[in-house]
């Protein structure tokens, strides 16, 4: 497991990377709506456009982002053409009894860049923050829930060690998976039975790696005094700053400029 | 309040089948004084680990007492302070490292220790500087080498600043240049910190350094002393195990009207001395 990763927190000290989650997460969640809400052409490549200056300015890898959303060409090629044919309109195209219409086309682009956008907006979000930074602006969030007796802190927990332990199975399922093709498996069976009994192979080892990993990591949680109530004080304390403020009023302002310039460009 | 760690007659069970019952542990009687390094030895099923896990409260004895500065280990109410005081390397690094990134994983320990945010920061600070990776501070640590790992589960036991140490096979996994960097580090810990260090292993070798060795067999102590004695008792062989190659030119030596030192405990030291002498 080297080399970068999709979605890994690549290390900088960039004006988004400095900013606290809470800002990165309301941040997300305005985009995600004003992204949903809106359905003007111009205000989504404005957005688009935000985007790729924020992946710039975070010194994040742009052609490595672009090579990214390429390798989602079919998710977004599905989605035109779904739009295209099965909206109705001005016909452009007739194939059998079903019309790629012009609407539809347009409907269709403007779904693709919400996609785009969205998928951006949560790579600057999961790239430019550590996951236990992340999940600690989660768990701030979601803080008033522990007023329901909902065990806030748990779960991030629980999160924070699946992050951390992602990278170690997928390496083990690697190695178990070699030690089987080393032994006869043949995952590359055209028979869909060989290739199930194969995988059954791989997936019972490494749950049984899993269970002994968690037993060992719930005795090293132990032996260093884990308890799980909830405790507030971390290395990484979040502190909004002035430029957090500036930050949600931007976005702020640029979400609900997003409402009128919807209204006027229909 | 007696310092040091005592563990009084005590014998541990575990419970394979309902019927069917293993003694991991009979009887052992063993005192720890602060200050030491003693390395616990003996071939796998031995009770090594059993006994390491019986200092922190992880298990406890079916009969005796474990006592840490007095402190029992059997009160639940007590484990808190017993796991801030004992901390604990296991074997495999790759299973105790819980957070994302270096420098979270080792403030975890301070975290759950309620510290203030300046001294948690303080403790990271010095236990990355003492494991030589404040340069690996914001890397994420299944990106590391085998013995990197391992000296991130080291810091993140050091930055609880704990009394005394017990590593449970911390070098079975490294490669040897990695596993001679981490005993280094044990011995400096031991001798400019202060730590006890309580080392196990099933590899001689690996005990060079230490001030006492204990022996277990079979769920006792069987052999106890200086390394020196203990290596050269006729019994040690007949466990299963192997007198290190440094004990065996000393022994030799020695047989061959040799003076060597008792203070030598490496090859290097044992080289510079015969240099000296001739």
């Amino acid at each position: 497991m080297t080399g970068m990763k999709l979605g890994q927190y690549v290390y900088g000290d960039s004006f988004i990377h400095q900013l606290d989650p809470r800002t990165k997460i309301i941040c997300c969640t305005l985009a995600v709506i004003s992204v949903m809400a809106s359905d003007s052409f111009y205000y989504l490549i404005f957005l688009l456009l935000l985007m790729t200056a924020a992946i710039v300015s975070s010194r994040l890898n742009l052609k490595f982002i672009l090579k990214s959303i390429y390798q989602i060409r079919s998710l977004l090629l599905v989605t035109l053409l779904f739009q295209a044919f099965l909206t109705p309109g001005q016909s452009l195209l007739t194939l059998g009894s079903i019309n790629m219409t012009i609407e539809g086309l347009i409907l269709g682009s403007i779904n693709i860049l919400r996609l785009i956008i969205l998928f951006m907006g949560s790579l600057i979000l999961l790239m430019t923050t550590t996951p236990m930074k992340l999940l600690t602006g989660i768990e701030y969030l979601l803080k008033p829930l522990e007023k329901l007796n909902i065990p806030v802190h748990n779960f991030t927990t629980i999160l924070g060690i699946s992050f951390r332990f992602l990278p170690t199975l997928f390496e083990e399922a690697s190695i178990i998976r070699n030690a089987q093709k080393s032994r006869g498996s043949q995952f590359d069976a055209p028979q869909l039975m060989v290739k199930i009994k194969s995988y059954a192979a791989v997936v019972i080892p490494l749950f049984e790696a899993s269970l002994c990993r968690a037993a060992d990591l719930g005795e090293a949680m132990d032996s260093r005094c884990y308890t799980p109530h909830p405790n507030h004080l971390r290395l990484n304390s979040l502190k909004m700053k002035s430029q957090d403020v500036l930050a949600l009023l931007f976005v702020g302002i640029i979400v609900l400029a997003g409402v009128p310039i919807s209204i006027l460009t229909k | 309040m007696s310092e040091g760690i005592e563990v009084v007659s005590v014998t541990k069970q575990y419970t394979v089948y309902p019927d069917s019952k293993i003694n991991a542990l009979r009887g052992i009687n063993l005192t720890i004084e602060k200050g030491e390094y003693v390395g616990l030895l003996g071939i796998n099923g031995s009770g090594k680990s059993t006994l390491a896990r019986l200092f922190n409260g992880l298990l406890q004895p079916t009969k005796g007492k474990v006592y840490i500065n007095g402190i029992d280990t059997a009160d639940p109410a007590n484990l808190q302070e017993i796991r801030r005081m004992v901390g604990m390397v296991f074997q495999n690094p790759d299973n105790q490292l819980v957070c994302p990134v270096v420098e979270e994983e080792i403030a975890f320990g301070p975290e759950n220790m309620e510290l203030p945010l300046q001294e948690i920061r303080r403790r990271v600070d010095w236990a990355l500087h003492v494991c030589d990776l404040e340069d690996k501070r914001h890397h994420a640590p299944h990106l590391l080498s085998g013995g990197q790992k391992q000296m991130v589960a080291l810091a993140s036991v050091l930055a609880m600043l704990p009394e005394y140490l017990v590593l449970d096979e911390p070098t079975s996994m490294l490669d040897p240049k990695s596993r001679r960097a981490l005993l280094e580090q044990l011995y400096l810990l031991n001798k400019q910190e202060g730590i006890t260090i309580i080392l196990i292993s099933h590899n001689p070798e690996d005990l060079l350094q230490t001030d006492r060795l204990i022996v277990l067999d079979q769920g006792t102590i069987c052999l106890e002393g200086a390394p020196r004695e203990v290596f050269a008792n006729a019994k040690f062989e007949n466990l299963g195990l192997e007198v290190p190659s440094l004990y065996q030119l000393i022994y030799y030596l020695e047989a061959n009207h040799f003076a060597v030192p008792e203070k030598i405990k490496s090859i290097p030291d044992l080289v510079e001395h015969i240099c000296l002498q001739l």
